[in-house]
């Protein structure tokens, strides 16, 4: 009886155990520099550098902008040579620059319009033709709203400008359902 | 009492030099001793191995080295002087499955960019307050990616302590004693011992409660 338990495992139905070592390193970050936080004067002084920042993003933007440009070209031209998720990564890059350093640096609208382009950009299956469009319309945007020095917001200006984003990309996947990576009916939601 | 931010060094490692000045600022501001800065993730590492830091902002997208890159080495290469240094993300990707990536590769805390003072003061509260204890495994070597849950307590409360009102623990011990009196009728009107089972067969109405 016993040598039957030693041949068959005993929790067989049960996941098998990972080897992890469990380390914990001692806390010399909170030794050094004991308890007690950062003082409100200190949190808005830091608060007031970052707002008061005199950095041109017109530069950063457009290169940016530069770069998002080429990946559409190559989305355009080596979409038999090159595979979607590159192809695609290709312009996701830029975008999240863009929505970065936007924020940054007094352009939160753009940062708003390439965060719903990443958006879009992560759940389109292929780059089709009618994609890039849409990718073509977010570039043209943006580079009006740098061009145009359209600092904070943008107003009711910029959120018409964002609308109308948002209904482009409805209307793609309104048209071509298949093209969402998890092909779902509530993709409404999202744009 | 406040924290002693002199006595600490910080590596920033960003390719965006605007964005490499305004983090710097930012740390030099909160009163951090000694920031370090890189502008791609190779001469970060190199800086790493000189330096030692006691803490790591990094930025995701950087060539020819990326933050990720970086955190990786940081945690597995030979040369790593601190494989335990926290390290903290920044990048503009929020979705979920892009912070498993960072989560993955070993990355502490994940900065979401744009981001403000108040922003960055918290990521650096929580590497100082709550440190990730460590796991080693065969695939896998990082903080722990499993965050530890400070969620109320939902089991039983017996201990003083766990009473601000002393009335409170005299109305669950009241409950409990009416309980076993409950209990006792039962094993009586059924006939049972102490240690004997029984079925619950026994209509509650016919049971003389307490």
């Amino acid at each position: 009886m016993e040598a039957e338990q030693d041949k068959y495992p005993q929790h067989f139905n049960q996941a098998p155990r990972r080897r992890a070592e469990i380390i914990k390193p001692p806390n010399t970050l909170k030794a050094k520099v004991g308890s007690g936080g950062i003082s409100e004067a200190i949190l808005n002084k830091a608060q007031a550098l970052l707002e008061n920042n005199i950095v041109d993003f017109m530069p950063l933007a457009e290169m940016y902008l530069q770069n998002l440009m080429r990946a559409i070209e190559t989305a355009q031209t080596n979409s038999d040579k090159l595979d979607t998720e590159t192809l695609i990564a290709g312009m996701i890059y830029p975008a999240v620059q863009l929505k970065a350093n936007g924020g940054m640096f007094h352009y939160p609208l753009v940062t708003t319009m390439a965060d719903r382009l990443i958006q879009y950009l992560e759940v389109i299956v292929e780059a089709d033709m009618d994609a890039l469009e849409i990718v073509l319309a977010f570039h043209t945007t943006i580079r009006a709203v740098i061009m145009g020095r359209i600092i904070g917001t943008g107003g009711r200006h910029g959120q018409e400008l964002l609308a109308a984003l948002n209904d482009a990309c409805m209307r793609y996947f309104e048209r071509y359902p298949y093209n969402h990576s998890s092909y779902r009916l509530d993709y409404t939601e999202e744009f | 009492m406040a924290y002693q931010m002199h006595k600490i060094s910080v590596l920033v490692v960003e390719d965006n030099l605007p964005m490499l000045e305004i983090t710097k600022s930012l740390l030099l501001t909160f009163g951090v001793g000694h920031v370090i800065t890189a502008q791609n993730g190779e001469i970060g590492y190199k800086r790493f191995c000189e330096t030692n830091p006691d803490i790591v902002i990094a930025d995701w997208m950087m060539r020819p080295v990326d933050g990720i890159s970086l955190t990786r080495m940081i945690r597995t290469d030979h040369r790593s002087p601190n494989p335990y240094v926290p390290v903290i993300l920044m990048t503009g990707f929020s979705e979920k499955r892009r912070v498993f990536q960072a989560r993955d590769a070993g990355v502490t805390e994940f900065l979401v960019k744009p981001f403000n003072a108040r922003d960055l003061y918290k990521r650096l509260v929580q590497v100082i307050e709550r440190p990730r204890q460590f796991v080693k495994a065969e695939d896998f070597f990082g903080p722990d990616r499993r965050r530890r849950s400070r969620g109320p307590y939902d089991g039983p409360m017996r201990r003083e302590t766990d009473f601000s009102n002393p009335l409170s623990r005299e109305a669950l011990m009241a409950q409990q004693e009416e309980a076993q009196k409950n209990l006792a009728r039962i094993r009586e009107q059924s006939g049972l011992k102490k240690g004997d089972k029984f079925e619950l067969n026994i209509n509650p109405n016919d049971i003389d409660m307490v």
